[in-house]
């Protein structure tokens, strides 16, 4: 992407008119697409015979611990005609606490995109975009409905974002010392691999999806602090591998909201789950320090995966942030 | 001297620049490891690197001059919280924030210095000594077909030693001149910086420069009394000297000088250990040698018009001259005594012709107020300045290339202090400005410029000695090596002149004064905790103070010196007198000497001591014999020939 401005000029060339606009929340931040339970999804209790609430205490996490983390950058770069055109950044790495506890690489991937709906895409333009060294995606969207055309690149971004971070995850696990785990910023159940592997464990921030009804659910939610509820198994639905989850609160929520310090996790669906399940909670317990402040997710980010995020935004080539502080006030569609 | 550039190694950091800490053509920030090599002072190199558009190729030279550490942490209350409000446990955290080491550097140097750019955001490699050279622009005067570097100490930092030159056309002139060094006392940093200063200097002073001589002032104890008596150094420094091409030896050609003590014949030093082979000198002057430099000895209140005329007119018309009095005799005046004889012939014969009270318009009170103030000259520097007989003074004409003159006045009154300095620095200028001396160049070493050229007070002559040195000296080749403890307490225009600065270890207060308002306070810090033998550097040559580290002196220090050597006892007066002619000439016979002297008048027998002294002949004995004369019989009251000591309060209204 580093000879942007003459690739845009080709392509602006190619009778696309200018534009740059930075939508909402595509800044790095993952949005939780996966809000809604699939068809077929639902819950069954493991350990007890209703949802109870068990104490944790904090335990050590084992050394080498790593975390995989992904971002996706986007923004609109032109119209032709209506219909948008996104210049994306998606990146995903996996870093690893040394001895000195410190975070380390230890793998990462990233990739460069143009989106567009499909029938945007003419061969030149396709050729000027290739010749960029990025990589043009057709996007299948109506062209003549700009609202619509920018949703469906939205969730194209982010399904790009997921693969490579799918990707970059299932090798990382192929290399996990005995001993190691890795820790998944999201659902475990996008990925087989992932969701079978004995040491992944995947972190949910954002509860759009409830699995829980009633008082199961309220006691899921108002669990107390250093408290963890019984293990349930997650049925796989359509299209998801089944895993094993539970609810585990960090900080008080008190005086703040339901959702706050709430994390749910999920680990492979095994006979050892539920034994596993208090010395993983114990584990987040335990990495609430450092806290992830200033990001404001600060009550349910783990602070290695906000390092994987920073390390990751600091990599992305600032060309797709764009100018979110210009002279002249924003406005979007 | 330099070695060669080694092979690229991996950069230690990268420059990094943002809106509100960006990079300047004079200074730049970059970041490291939080495990490095570098500190404040190091140097390091910014390579631009190409980036393959053609702009590349620029390699920037800066010195660290502040260092910051910090982490993502937004607010101390956040690790508050996340350690629940226990310190301990923020140590249990399984992973630790990310944080960085953050430096800021100022340029040194520039390459191409032309069109002049900010700082590129490349990489940053730690000096070699190749580069430190080119850092510090040493390669102008290094490299050169006629190369006229000092080496000043080794640039030093993760593991690198790298020598540090000085320009000498910029230490001893003709471009700049003049070295001033301050430091807090104790340390042994000063005078030792200057030891070894002008050992570097006797080593690699161009000899197409000419040659050169050092005059030390010794102010206090024993300092500068074994310059050339080898000290103890250990492997480190040994490698040190190596490194500098310097050998670790002390200096071959010393000669001390010290005035005698009230009794006219032990030096007052604290060099008289037997075993010492380099002999002190006597520092003798009389009349002749002390006249020329009344306004030194004569405070503002003393010297008014009138006695400034009477006493250039004794300077002119009298002293060393046939002169008629006007009453009938004829005076030729060489010592105090036969001054003396002249006021007392003026005043008798005023007295005895009822002539009134002017005498060749001089009135007789500025008479007697002249002769009160000179009277007391010899009798408050005794020892220094002599009644009667002759002088003994250092070699002017004949100094010696590579040689060091060390004048011991630390036990001398302080009024003597100022008239030892005044005379050798104005002899030094008269003989340079005639090119006489002996050698082209001269250091002037002077310890305590708090003293002698304090930035408050009254103008002194020695102050206006060392404002003149300052300002002038380089043209003549007469360089002032000064020190003292508070920079900001010695004269603006005498620190202000020096071309070269040095600084060991400052004291708070020094450094919060305005004149080292220009030093980060990183760099302050350095200064108030530097460690014995680390010194700060400015030279015309370095654009940012660099520094460095010197070796030991290859000399015995003065309290190891006294400790080793320690000072004899005086010696009575017969023995003392058969000292200095055993030194003069081996074969004299003692008893001989005593015999001779037995009974004689001990101001005739230092007359012809001091005869002897001078004229350095070929058989001692005899010529002391002869000077001392025969001895004649007292036939009666005899005049006294030294001045008659004085009751300013009871004799003297003026």
């Amino acid at each position: 992407m580093s000879d942007r401005r003459e690739w845009l000029s080709r392509l602006y060339a190619e009778g696309v008119t200018p534009a740059s606009f930075v939508p909402d929340a595509s800044l790095g931040r993952r949005v939780d697409l996966d809000a809604a339970l699939e068809p077929g999804a639902g819950v069954e209790l493991l350990e007890d015979l209703e949802l109870l609430v068990h104490p944790i205490s904090r335990t050590e996490p084992p050394p080498g611990l790593a975390f995989l983390d992904g971002i996706q950058q986007w923004k609109v770069i032109g119209y032709d005609g209506v219909a948008p055109i996104a210049l994306a950044h998606v990146a995903a790495a996996v870093r690893r606490l040394g001895p000195d506890r410190r975070a380390v690489t230890a793998a990462s991937a990233s990739r460069g995109l143009v989106l567009a709906p499909e029938p945007t895409w003419t061969p030149e333009r396709r050729g000027i975009v290739a010749a960029s060294g990025l990589e043009a995606v057709p996007v299948p969207a109506a062209p003549d409905q700009p609202a619509a055309a920018i949703e469906a690149l939205r969730r194209a971004v982010h399904h790009e974002r997921q693969s490579i971070e799918k990707r970059l995850g299932e090798a990382a696990v192929a290399e996990l010392d005995p001993g190691q785990w890795l820790v998944v910023d999201g659902q475990l159940s996008v990925s087989a691999t992932l969701a079978r592997h004995p040491r992944t464990v995947g972190v949910i921030k954002s509860h759009g999806a409830q699995f829980l009804e009633g008082r199961h659910l309220e006691r899921a939610l108002t669990v107390p602090a250093s408290h963890r509820t019984t293990v349930f198994r997650v049925l796989g639905g359509h299209g998801r591998t089944a895993v094993t989850s539970w609810y585990v609160r960090l900080w008080p929520w008190e005086g703040h909201d339901l959702h706050y310090g709430l994390l749910r996790v999920e680990t492979r669906d095994s006979d050892t789950a539920i034994a596993q399940a208090s010395t993983i909670a114990g584990w987040l317990v335990a990495l609430r320090a450092p806290l992830a402040a200033p990001d404001a997710r600060f009550d349910r980010l783990l602070y290695p995966i906000h390092d994987v995020e920073t390390y990751l935004r600091s990599r992305a080539p600032g060309e797709v942030a764009g100018s979110t502080a210009g002279r002249l006030p924003r406005t979007g569609t | 001297m330099i070695q060669r550039s080694e092979p690229r190694a991996s950069p230690i950091g990268r420059v990094v620049a943002t809106e509100q800490k960006p990079a300047t053509p004079h200074q730049f920030h970059f970041w490291t490891a939080t495990e490095t090599s570098i500190g404040i002072g190091a140097i390091v190199k910014v390579d631009e690197g190409g980036r393959g558009k053609g702009e590349g190729g620029r390699v920037v030279y800066g010195v660290v001059t502040d260092g910051f550490a910090y982490s993502d942490l937004a607010t101390p209350l956040h690790d508050v919280i996340g350690a629940e409000g226990d310190p301990a446990r923020a140590g249990e955290a399984p992973a630790v924030r990310q944080e960085i080491r953050l430096w800021t550097a100022a340029v040194l140097r520039q390459m191409p210095e032309e069109p002049l750019q900010p700082v590129p955001l490349g990489e940053v490699h730690v000096a070699t000594d190749a580069d430190v050279a080119l850092a510090l622009r040493m390669d102008a005067y290094l490299h050169s077909a006629q190369p006229t570097a000092i080496p000043v100490g080794l640039y030093t930092s993760g593991g690198l030693e790298a020598p540090v030159y000085l320009d000498a056309d910029f230490l001893l002139g003709p471009e700049a001149a003049h070295l001033n060094i301050s430091g807090v006392s104790g340390l042994a940093t000063k005078t030792s910086a200057v030891e070894f200063l002008l050992g570097g200097i006797f080593q690699h002073f161009p000899v197409h420069r000419g040659r050169v001589a050092a005059v030390c002032f010794n102010v206090k104890g024993p300092d500068l009394l074994f310059l050339d008596q080898a000290g103890s150094l250990d492997s480190d420094d040994r490698r040190r000297y190596e490194r500098l091409g310097i050998p670790p030896t002390p200096f071959e050609r010393v000669h001390y000088y010290a005035p005698f003590k009230a009794d006219g014949v032990n030096l007052n030093t604290l060099r008289t250990h037997p075993d010492l082979t380099g002999a002190v000198e006597p520092l003798v002057w009389g009349l002749t040698e002390v006249l020329d430099f009344a306004e030194v000895l004569l405070n503002r209140d003393d010297i008014d018009a009138k006695a400034d005329a009477f006493i250039d007119f004794l300077s002119d018309r009298v002293v060393r001259r046939d002169f008629d009095d006007g009453f009938g005799d004829t005076h030729h005046v060489e010592t105090f005594a036969d001054l003396e004889r002249l006021f007392r012939s003026i005043f008798d014969g005023l007295e005895n012709t009822a002539r009134g009270d002017i005498w060749r318009t001089h009135h007789i009170a500025t008479i007697r107020k002249v002769r009160n103030r000179l009277g007391n000259v010899s009798t408050r520097c005794k020892g220094l300045v002599t009644d009667d007989g002759p002088a003994s003074d250092l070699p002017w004409g004949r100094f010696e290339d590579r040689a060091v003159y060390v004048l011991d006045v630390a036990n001398v009154d302080p009024l003597g202090q100022d008239l030892v300095f005044a005379r050798v620095v104005s002899k030094l200028r008269e003989h340079l400005e005639r090119r006489d001396l002996g050698v082209d160049a001269v250091v002037v070493f002077v310890d305590e410029l708090n003293k002698y050229a304090p930035a408050d007070g009254p103008d002194s002559y020695v102050k206006k000695m060392l404002l003149d040195i300052s300002e002038r000296g380089r043209y003549l080749g007469l360089v002032l090596f000064g020190a003292e403890q508070f920079r900001s307490q010695v004269h603006r225009r005498v620190v202000g002149n020096a071309g070269t600065q040095v600084f060991g270890r400052m004291d708070a207060d020094e450094l919060a004064t305005p004149g080292y308002q220009v030093l980060s306070p990183a760099i302050k810090i350095k200064l108030a905790t530097l460690p014995v033998g680390e010194l700060m550097v400015r030279h015309p040559h370095f654009t940012q103070p660099i520094f460095i580290r010197f070796p030991r002196p290859p000399v015995l220090r003065g309290r190891d010196g006294v400790e080793r050597f320690p000072p004899a006892e005086d010696r009575p007066f017969e023995d003392a007198v058969v000292l200095q002619l055993t030194r003069l000439d081996p074969k004299v016979r003692p008893n001989q000497v005593k015999d001779l002297i037995a009974g004689r008048d001990d101001r005739d027998v230092r007359r012809a001591l001091g005869a002897v002294r001078r004229e350095r002949p070929r058989d001692v004995f005899a010529l002391f014999r002869k000077r001392l004369g025969t001895r004649v019989a007292a036939d009666g009251p005899r005049d006294a020939a030294a001045v008659a000591p004085l009751d300013p309060i009871a004799e003297e209204p003026y």
